[in-house]
């Protein structure tokens, strides 16, 4: 009972805060009736997805500080069991996304135990690393069909589809990513009050403080990757039914890891709005610079010029990100 | 039996010896002071005793169980709290937010954290600061946070690593007053570490003196204040000689 009056329980935020929140809430529930582009529907599709992704980024990397930077490979393992099992055997979405999950944590955990031993810029060089190591292994299995990956096809399954999750229109795929969106935001916000949530918060202070006070830190960190894992494993089985064409190279390249800690970041790690403020300005900006880059050969790249600049800014200037810059400045007000 | 038991506890860093064949005992309810010049290995030992770092060899009893092994955070659960001479929180928790954490220890329960936390606030009369962050405190306060997040693990042993180092005198005479209240009024046994000589010989009831990683004497503070070995290691071989002179 007191997980869920926590998890519905927001007072601690200022009014403001709540009615943006609420405003948001009521756009995104209504978007697919206002009038809009296939192109905009599929970008806040987006922003949901890399919200969430960002959300289960944010328990390790922003409460707990530790800088992840391998999420892509859980967003494989969740695609990849859930298009496997659908394409091979024809098992539905909702069992192929728990199974999923139960893969993805399996995996963070015989990640996590050795990667944990490491700290800082290590740990993050480490994640980078085994990332592109599933990558390239997934690359050469002929069993999840190597380098061409996975194609579902979606004539043979009527639309629409509510067990295999195969629609025509994208507006199911969008109100179930909607779902997802808001139970992700739910259980984060009983996350970032919950005793793990403290404990990692003391764990990114001043671990030896932390370990003073009782606080496993090793087991504490692997758990929390393992929350953040089965966030991303989830989104990536979702990705594999939405998207229908997943490829190593789509789904678990380094662009993908580098883009979730990113937007956390620029959003603010460590809080709960964070990562949707981060996805919701880069989502936005990385798939319209695409589409105006389309015509524009030459110009190829520079979505990644302007990630540095943002990872430059952050660091230089609020490590806290968007949300820091806002409460410093209501601090300072008071 | 000895709430904390300490036999022949050594530990080198390489070739250097930071604590070598240290023992004594505390009882249950003593307020005792662990005295020494710097790098006599005081805050080594209590690094040893909380399970920062590992032994080389000697053993380490706590309330009859031995917890020589045990790792930091086992040693915490045991019931032996410590607090840490520089106490860098950098983030963005809140003083209450800081001490909920040590509640946590036994309570999965938010709402019993936090009233717990602010019981313990009040107790140590920062309870109006506990809505700011941490670090944005002058330093007599962080030490008074470092204290209240301690005892918020409900410690058997409290250890407290110079908590009046750097305060001025009013600052020091008020967190004395926070160590006797904790020790007369809630009954806590409690280790001092601490340079500041006139606090210790106050407050405490037994002192310890390490010098260069040994320990040099123990007892009575009016004792061991005018122990020529303690004299000598503070003050130098000339003034060890006055003294006992002077002290008859």
């Amino acid at each position: 009972m007191e997980v869920l009056n926590s998890a519905f329980d927001f007072k601690d935020f200022p009014r403001l805060d709540l009615t943006i929140a609420a405003l948001v809430a009521v756009f995104l529930a209504f978007f697919p009736v206002l009038p809009h582009s296939s192109f905009a529907m599929a970008t806040v599709i987006q922003f949901l997805m890399f919200s969430l992704y960002g959300m289960g980024w944010n328990t390790i990397g922003g409460y707990g500080g530790q800088v992840d930077l391998g999420k892509a490979q859980y967003v494989g393992i969740g695609a990849y069991t859930t298009a496997v099992m659908l394409t091979k055997w024809d098992i539905s979405f909702w069992f192929s996304m728990p199974v999923g999950v139960c893969f993805s944590v399996l995996w963070s955990f015989i990640l996590g135990y050795p990667l944990f031993r490491l700290k800082g810029h290590y740990f993050a060089i480490a994640t980078i690393a085994t990332s592109l190591v599933l990558k390239d292994l997934f690359e050469v299995w002929d069993f999840v069909g190597a380098a061409r990956g996975i194609e579902i096809s979606p004539i043979q399954f009527p639309s629409p589809d509510f067990i295999r999750l195969i629609f025509k229109e994208d507006v199911y795929y969008y109100y179930l990513i909607l779902i997802f969106f808001f139970i992700g935001i739910l259980y984060m916000n009983w996350f970032r009050k919950s005793r793990l949530g403290f404990q990692l918060r003391a764990i990114k202070d001043n671990e030896e403080v932390a370990r003073s006070l009782g606080i496993n830190v090793h087991w504490a960190k692997i758990r929390t990757y393992a929350i953040a894992t089965a966030f991303v494993s989830v989104v990536g089985s979702f990705h594999a039914c939405y998207i229908k064409n997943i490829e190593p190279e789509d789904t678990m390249s380094l662009d993908i890891s580098i883009l979730i800690a990113l937007m956390a970041m620029l959003g603010g790690a460590g809080s709960l709005w964070g990562p949707i403020i981060g996805a919701g300005i880069l989502i936005p900006l990385k798939s319209y610079l695409k589409e105006w880059l389309g015509a524009r050969a030459g110009l190829i790249g520079i979505d990644l010029i302007i990630y540095a600049l943002i990872i430059m800014a952050i660091s230089a200037f609020e490590p806290r990100g968007i949300w820091g810059i806002v409460q410093k400045i209501r601090r300072r007000r008071r | 039996m000895a709430l904390l038991e300490l036999q022949g506890v050594t530990k080198s860093f390489g070739g250097l010896m930071a604590n070598y064949d240290i023992s004594f005992s505390i009882e249950k309810g003593e307020l005792v002071g662990l005295i020494g010049p710097n790098g006599a290995g005081k805050t080594t030992l209590f690094n040893c005793i909380s399970g920062v770092f590992p032994l080389s060899s000697g053993k380490i009893f706590f309330d009859g169980e031995d917890i020589t092994r045990l790792k930091a955070h086992e040693v915490a659960r045991k019931g032996l709290a410590r607090t840490f001479q520089v106490y860098v929180a950098s983030g963005d928790m809140t003083v209450l937010e800081n001490v909920m954490v040590g509640c946590f220890m036994h309570t999965r329960s938010r709402s019993k954290a936090k009233s717990t936390a602010r019981q313990i606030l009040d107790d140590l009369r920062i309870g109006d600061l506990s809505e700011a962050l941490v670090h944005e405190l002058p330093v007599a306060s962080q030490k008074r946070v470092t204290m209240a997040t301690a005892i918020a693990t409900k410690p058997k042993l409290l250890m407290l690593d110079e908590v009046a180092a750097g305060l001025n005198p009013g600052e020091i005479e008020e967190i004395m007053g926070s160590i006797r209240h904790l020790h007369d009024d809630l009954g806590m046994t409690v280790i001092l570490i601490e340079h500041v000589m006139e606090l210790v010989m106050k407050i405490s009831h037994r002192i310890v003196v390490l010098d260069y990683g040994r320990k040099i004497a123990e007892g009575p503070p009016e004792a061991v204040s005018r122990d020529p070995s303690v004299v000598k290691a503070y003050l130098g071989e000339r003034y060890a000689q006055d003294s006992t002179v002077d002290g008859g």
